[in-house]
């Protein structure tokens, strides 16, 4: 309710005379968010990751491409902090990348006021590199380097405390641009958001014919040019990456 | 336990989980690319029959009746108020109007805007044609059920940008200097409290009205004895009593 009377005009801005008179209003003050349960840890920042295991691996491991295929069944959701970044695709992580998120986060955040958190282990999968220039045979070629494997809908580092999304987003996409797969900063709204829009789109889905109800069924034979794994990923999930507009 | 050679035996449904019988790669690359890998025909017309549909309304829009822009709302602005003032209508900031419709919302008054070649056919119609010369240029209507118009002069008092030019209470068309005689009038309370006083004028007199003519003969009386006795000189005499009833 405003209280005060109208004594003064209302000529507030500069009109045809071109004068402006100062006006009171009444301020909309908004409570400040609640940052009581949050505790910052000893070491906000990210730890440093080692480039290669501590015992270096004797046996050359086959590629194993399924760890990149396919949804994500680990570290799909927030532990301790409220924002991080999200992978949209798979893919393997490199020491560098795990450098360049620490030094970028760590540059970027406050270490009194927030805090980080690896979700993805150190790199343990030794990638054999054969050198350069030499023709196919002679068996598999020497451990390059180590990654780490990600799928879709994996959380790679996580960020906590006494800040807000907006202060947190542009560093964070930064950081998430220059990850080998497609990345975004998120909160946990924002994942409980897209969670429940694709549910929707999923059930408001006017389209009779899905994808699987198709390939459950096995109409048309379908069944001949799909995996089966597209029993399960609906169509959703093409070699390593994840195709979020498909339903 | 053999099989037995029969047609059902053939068509035998593959079981879930095994690999297609026909490997249709032959060539090319593996299922996890770096690359986007191009998809088998078939699957790429399942995808293309699979696309999310969006739900829509049950009556497509342009199926529906014409959204007739403005609607006869200036008819039953002038049926149901009791008040409409026409003022004119000069640039105001937009908070400043904002602010002016609040002031006139707290006594009742609405704020309409009406297209002047909206409002001409309405008013050439109805009883108002005598407001027609008034609609002219950007002009406001403030439309009260109330006649409140002490209040609605004094807000437009601390607003230069509209002018009031005429109205028209209950029936009667006035201009700005009816209007302000009209709001110099007192309350509809106040006239009445003055009427109802001024018709119990005349039967509060009557009891006296009646008395008087006996009043005034006994007055006379009195005098005339006090004359006599003093021009007698002593002798106390009591005074006649007065007539009691009436004659």
């Amino acid at each position: 309710m405003l209280q005060w009377r109208l004594r003064a005009p209302l000529l507030t801005r500069a009109g045809a005379a071109g004068v402006t008179m100062a006006r009171a209003g009444l301020k909309k003050l908004v409570m400040p968010p609640d940052y009581s349960g949050i505790v910052i840890p000893e070491k906000p920042k990210l730890k440093f990751l080692e480039r290669a295991p501590a015992v270096p691996k004797v046996r050359r491991e086959p590629r194993r491409l399924r760890d990149i295929r396919g949804p994500s069944r680990e570290a799909t959701d927030f532990t301790q902090g409220q924002f991080g970044i999200l992978a949209l695709g798979g893919g393997y992580l490199r020491w560098g990348h795990l450098e360049m998120l620490r030094l970028t986060i760590g540059r970027a955040m406050d270490p009194r006021s927030t805090f980080a958190i690896w979700r993805v282990p150190a790199p343990t999968k030794p990638v054999t590199r054969k050198s350069l220039g030499h023709r196919m045979g002679g068996g598999k070629g020497p451990i390059d380097h180590y990654v780490t494997p990600v799928k879709s809908g994996r959380l790679v580092v996580e960020l906590g405390g006494r800040c807000e999304f907006q202060e947190v987003a542009p560093f964070l996409l930064r950081a998430a641009r220059k990850l080998p797969f497609p990345a975004v900063p998120i909160s946990r709204a924002g994942l409980e958001r897209m969670r429940r829009e694709e549910e929707e789109r999923r059930v408001g889905n006017e389209n009779p014919w899905t994808f699987e109800r198709m390939v459950r069924a096995n109409m048309l034979g379908m069944r001949r040019y799909l995996s089966p794994c597209d029993l399960h990923w609906h169509g959703r999930y093409w070699g390593k990456f994840f195709l979020r507009h498909r339903v | 336990m053999a099989a037995m050679p029969s047609a059902a035996g053939l068509t035998r449904a593959l079981p879930a989980g095994c690999p297609p019988a026909l490997q249709l790669v032959r060539r090319g690359s593996k299922a996890v690319t770096r690359h986007w890998k191009a998809m088998h025909f078939q699957r790429q017309k399942l995808m293309a029959v699979t696309e999310y549909v969006a739900p829509r309304p049950a009556v497509p829009p342009r199926c529906r009746p014409p959204d007739t822009g403005p609607r006869p709302l200036p008819r039953e602005a002038f049926r149901d108020n009791r008040m409409i003032a026409v003022c004119q209508y000069n640039a105001m900031a937009g908070d400043d109007v904002v602010l002016l419709r609040h002031y006139l919302r707290r006594h009742n008054i609405e704020v309409k805007f009406f297209l002047n070649e909206i409002v001409r056919p309405v008013l050439a119609q109805s009883k108002y044609r005598n407001l027609l010369p008034l609609f002219v240029a950007r002009n406001l209507l403030l439309v009260s059920r109330e006649a409140k118009a002490k209040e609605m002069l004094r807000v437009l008092k601390g607003v230069p940008q509209v002018n009031l030019l005429g109205a028209c209470i209950d029936d009667t068309i006035l201009s700005r200097q009816g209007v302000e005689n009209f709001a110099k009038l007192p309350s509809l309370e106040v006239v009445q409290g003055q009427a109802v006083g001024a018709l119990s004028l005349l039967p509060s007199q009557t009891s006296s009205l009646l008395q008087c003519s006996s009043a005034h003969l006994t007055a006379l009386l009195d005098q005339h004895i006090r004359r006599l006795q003093e021009g007698e000189g002593g002798a106390p005499v009591q005074p006649s009593p007065e007539p009691t009833g009436a004659h």
